[in-house]
């Protein structure tokens, strides 16, 4: 007999297992933030969740409000200086964990959890859209199971649950609700435009491709490992020395920098190409970079992205900044040639080269130019001098002055591919060549894991294209110095000079696999998980059958989904649920069944005393068994104290009707 | 002098409580009025957010824009978690509930002025335990407390008396806030009950037995116990001073000792003797003498307008008495 007693204050231990099951909750939800938050803020929240606790502990009253309402004040003010703004993530973040410490010093009653609660959940809302990695999976499922198990332990009126209780109590709502996260997941209508958008990219954090190219200022290439693309291939897989991802085409040079001009370039509609040679077929998933520029293999032709377009220079543009990770699929020709309608003003711009820089560069091209029989000869001798004479390949290049391609040239002689791009593209337009420069990426690896390719940060590269016989020609000078560039990838191309031990690091070949693996069960995250949109929706929905699904198909199925989930559930409550059959009688009940199986079967009035001594009497060579399991199991079931049977001999008990065999008639 | 913030709460108070009548009107023309013994079906067991339900829910929104503005496929996931945690704790809420069986156990007659207590019996025929289970007239929840499963809990409802006659139980209701606090389950019951008050005994004995005439009060000069003329079998009703417990303890079966009456005379607890103008002093006046007599193993009767107990002893002999006394309603004239 249970009984509902009247309402009482808690106890102080209940008050403090309670606290400690909300601070529990808080601590884990914060636990991403707390290394990138301002080091005060980390350690505020620390600092008061100990407080808190050891006021509770020590039985003291929570501060007056006299020292909160200046604390509040000087919290915010404290935020805002170290933010200098309350709004954005960052700040927002921080005023999220400065505002979780002053509701837990607050919390008296625990009726305000919940508003302890939300503040969690926005932070762990504000952790995604820093990052969104695998590990988001078991923190959104920890983070809110203890927060549920916090909820319940707070809203009980009589005493709290022991933890085990508590556990299996979360864990039920937690399995129940994941098929409802799954459905809403995946039919939840996903609309493609933010309505604002605020930059979660920080745009100084940018390595790689950039719209300016000055090769002069450089004096240390720095080196990312980080990812910049992935691609799958839909079929063959271009050799290493064919994969030359396009990315900024830089066409104005003002003598000193190259740069982007290309979002005034003309719209170039696809129908006007003409394409040639073999081509390749592949999914690119794109990390963000927060500029307008895809990146697509030479050269693109079809492209899956609704909101871009391709370039009079061939560049696959996107209307809207790549402020998220967005994939598409492009298909590239190898020979692409375009008729365009001005191609007489697009060259023209090619061929500019600011007067008065670089003189010697200019007056070295005039003379080459004239020992030359054709423009392509031109070229070829330029790229035989890059290849004969001592120029050098290397990151550390030193600085360069007002003519760069001149010091360049005939001083320095070292450089990475921007010098030699840059030089290149300055002397063929030196000699009336219209000539262009490419960034873009260089090669990539190739995972064994999973066969996508992965291009990093470190593969950036630029070459030139130059205008024969009209046709624009890739050209790639790097190729002439240093052509392990091309076939190898950076890494291998680096003298000696460079040694890097990150690089050595990344060569054992435990590492490597290590890093492969990893790279690819991210890969497999971001294509099936965080790649999910509104594209990859519509496609869920054609293959289940629907043939041109809109928002009201996706709102009835999501509808209906959810009903039959909420159905299943209710019935699951109202039938599902069994009660745990009592052991003792269960190891009885197999006793009895073996017996009946061997002839003597009890009746149902007849008691376990009645019942044995039949037995005994029609089975007298089992007599000694059926005795002593019949006594062992009468007295457990009757003489123990309250239900709790001792386990020690609930365990003889089985294994006697274990071992026990009656003889059959 | 009320401030704006005050009025407000006072006027959002009263739109709350008619709300809570209107429906409470239309629940009870829905259900009608209950046996004594109900069974909590799921129609009858309503289920409403509470305050921490709606901004849980307008959280949730919140935190679902934020996702669709991000399209951050992880905040969707958080979001439709939650939203999945807040169905499931709402079906849990009102199964928590749904199935219960409660059942009027008794009301203990009481004297005015104390609180009646009615006891009732919940049945949880399930194999499902109930948590946190809360019982209350109207919607105050007066106790609460968990049930296992496949078991039954008692619970006792006070509900504070003033005066003496029957008082009637107002609506009963069971809920819960289970799991989460986000939702509350709740299921009215309407059970036609009643407890007996009897008049509050007056605590003025001496000024009583002074102002009495010796005539009504004779039979208080009562010396001892009465001769004693052998034993019988226990009866409900029996005196404990009076059982033979040595004879008991060795026979195995309760016995009582019983004295001859002879010469007692029996007490008269009478109206009409005592001194009071006002009806109910005069109740109260004869209840403490009822108490008294029956403290003291008098053999005593009573004696209203239109209603006479004849002399006996006992227990129920006391409650028959005391009950006359609840009960009585002076007739009109009110005074003889």
């Amino acid at each position: 007999m249970d009984k509902l007693l009247p309402l009482h204050e808690p106890s102080a231990q209940d008050r403090r297992i309670r606290l400690l099951w909300l601070l529990i909750a808080v601590l884990f939800v914060s636990l991403p933030h707390l290394l990138q938050v301002n080091i005060w803020i980390t350690l505020m929240l620390l600092g008061v969740s100990a407080w808190r606790y050891a006021l509770e502990y020590r039985n003291w009253s929570v501060p007056s409000v006299w020292i909160k309402v200046p604390l509040v004040f000087a919290a915010l003010a404290a935020v805002g200086f170290t933010y200098r703004s309350i709004t954005g993530v960052e700040a927002g973040t921080g005023l999220l964990l400065v505002m979780l410490a002053l509701k837990i010093l607050e919390t008296k009653t625990g009726r305000d959890l919940i508003v302890v609660s939300a503040i969690c959940w926005f932070l762990m809302f504000a952790a995604f859209l820093r990052e969104q990695q695998l590990w988001a999976i078991p923190y959104i499922l920890f983070g809110i199971s203890l927060s549920v198990a916090a909820l319940i332990q707070i809203h009980r009126v009589s005493a709290v649950l022991p933890a085990r209780q508590v556990i299996t109590k979360t864990a039920g709502i937690i399995i129940q609700a994941l098929p409802i996260m799954l459905v809403l997941f995946f039919l939840f209508p996903r609309i493609p435009a933010p309505f604002w958008a605020m930059s979660t990219v920080g745009s100084s954090a940018q390595t790689g491709l950039s719209d300016q190219l000055n090769p002069g200022d450089i004096s240390s290439l720095s080196r990312s490992d980080s990812v910049a693309f992935r691609v799958r291939f839909n079929g063959a897989i271009p050799p290493a020395s064919e994969r030359y991802w396009r990315g900024p085409v830089m066409t104005y040079f003002n003598g000193r920098e190259w740069s982007w001009a290309d979002r005034g370039e003309p719209i170039l509609s696809v129908e006007e190409l003409l394409v040639g040679g073999t081509y390749y077929e592949y999914e690119l998933m794109l990390e963000p970079h927060g500029r307008e520029w895809l990146l697509a293999l030479e050269s693109p032709v079809q492209w899956s992205q609704n909101k871009a377009y391709l370039s009079a220079n061939l560049q696959l543009i996107s209307q809207i900044p790549v402020r998220q990770r967005i994939a598409y699929t492009a298909r590239s020709y190898q020979f692409v040639q375009k008729q365009l309608p001005d191609v007489e003003r697009h060259i023209q711009a090619m061929r500019h080269l600011p007067s008065g820089s670089n003189p010697e560069t200019l007056a070295f091209a005039l003379k080459l130019r004239n020992e030359s029989s054709s423009d392509s000869d031109y070229l070829n001798r330029i790229l035989d001098m890059f290849r004969q004479q001592n120029f050098y390949y290397t990151l550390r290049p030193p600085r360069l002055g007002n003519n760069p391609v001149d010091q360049f040239l005939f001083a320095s002689r070292r450089g990475f591919c921007e010098h030699y791009a840059s030089a290149f593209a300055t002397l063929a337009r030196a000699a009336n060549i219209p000539a262009r420069v490419v960034t873009g990426y260089l090669g990539g690896e190739l995972n064994p894991m999973n066969n996508d390719l992965i291009v990093r940060q470190s593969d950036a590269h630029a070459w030139t294209e130059v205008w024969i016989d009209g046709n624009w020609l890739r050209v790639d000078p790097t190729a002439a110095v240093a052509p392990q560039r091309i076939e190898l990838g950076l890494d291998e191309a680096l003298s000696a000079s460079d040694f890097d031990f990150r690089r050595n690091m990344r060569n054992t070949q435990l590492f490597r696999q290590a890093i492969l693996s990893l790279d690819a069960v991210n890969a497999a995250w971001n294509r099936w998980v965080l790649a999910f949109g509104p594209e990859m929706q519509q496609d869920l929905l054609r293959n289940a059958g629907f043939d041109k699904p809109d928002m009201r198909d996706l709102i009835l199925l999501m509808a209906i989904s959810i009903s039959l989930l909420l159905a299943a559930l209710a019935y699951y409550l109202r039938f599902g649920i069994r009660s745990k059959k009592d052991p003792l009688l269960q190891t009885y009940e197999t006793f009895c069944k073996k017996l009946a199986d061997s002839g003597v079967i009890r009746h149902r009035s007849e008691g376990p005393a009645s019942f044995a001594a039949r037995a005994s009497r029609l089975r007298q060579t089992d007599r000694s068994h059926i005795e002593s399991i019949t006594q062992l199991y009468i007295r457990l079931r009757y003489e123990s104290i309250g239900s709790i049977v001792p386990a020690a001999e609930l365990r003889q008990l089985t294994k006697l009707v274990k071992a026990f065999k009656p003889t059959s008639d | 002098m009320k401030g704006p913030a005050e009025t407000l709460c006072a006027i959002s108070a009263g739109i709350r409580n008619a709300l809570r009548e209107r429906s409470n009107q239309w629940i009870l023309k829905r259900q009608g009025i209950d046996d004594v013994s109900v069974t909590l079906h799921r129609r009858r067991t309503y289920i409403l957010p509470t305050r921490a339900g709606a901004f849980f829910a307008v959280v949730v929104l919140m935190l679902l824009i934020g996702s669709l503005n991000y399209a951050n496929n992880m905040g969707f996931a958080l979001t439709f978690l939650l939203t999945g945690v807040g169905l499931v704790a709402m079906h849990h809420c009102h199964r928590n509930l749904a199935g219960l069986c409660i059942s009027f156990k008794q009301a203990k007659p009481v004297f005015a002025g104390d609180k009646a207590q009615f006891e009732f019996i919940i049945d949880n025929t399930d194999a499902l335990s109930r948590s946190q289970i809360g019982a209350g007239l109207k919607e105050a929840t007066a106790v609460c407390g968990d049930i296992r499963a496949k078991n039954r809990a008692i619970f006792a409802l006070p509900l504070v008396t003033s005066k003496r006659g029957w008082i009637t139980c107002p609506r009963i209701e069971l809920s819960t806030t289970y799991p989460l606090g986000l939702f509350r389950a709740w299921a009215p019951v309407h059970m036609d009950l009643q407890a007996l008050v009897y008049p509050r005994p007056t605590n003025r004995l001496q000024t009583i037995l002074s102002a009495s005439s010796a005539q009504s009060l004779s039979g208080l000069s009562l010396i001892g116990e009465d001769e004693f003329s052998g034993l019988r079998e226990y009866r409900s009703g029996d005196s404990l001073r009076n059982i033979a417990w040595k004879s008991a303890a060795s026979l195995g079966i309760l016995l009582v000792k019983e004295y001859k009456e002879g010469g007692q005379t029996p007490l008269w607890i009478d109206w009409s003797q005592l001194p009071y103008p006002e009806t109910e002093t005069r109740l109260c006046a004869m209840c403490r003498l009822v108490i008294d007599a029956d403290a003291e193993q008098q053999v005593y009767g009573l004696r209203l307008p239109g209603v006479t107990v004849s002399p006996e002893k006992g227990h129920s002999h006391l409650h028959h008495c005391l009950r006359e006394l609840a009960m009585f309603a002076p007739a009109k004239p009110s005074r003889s």
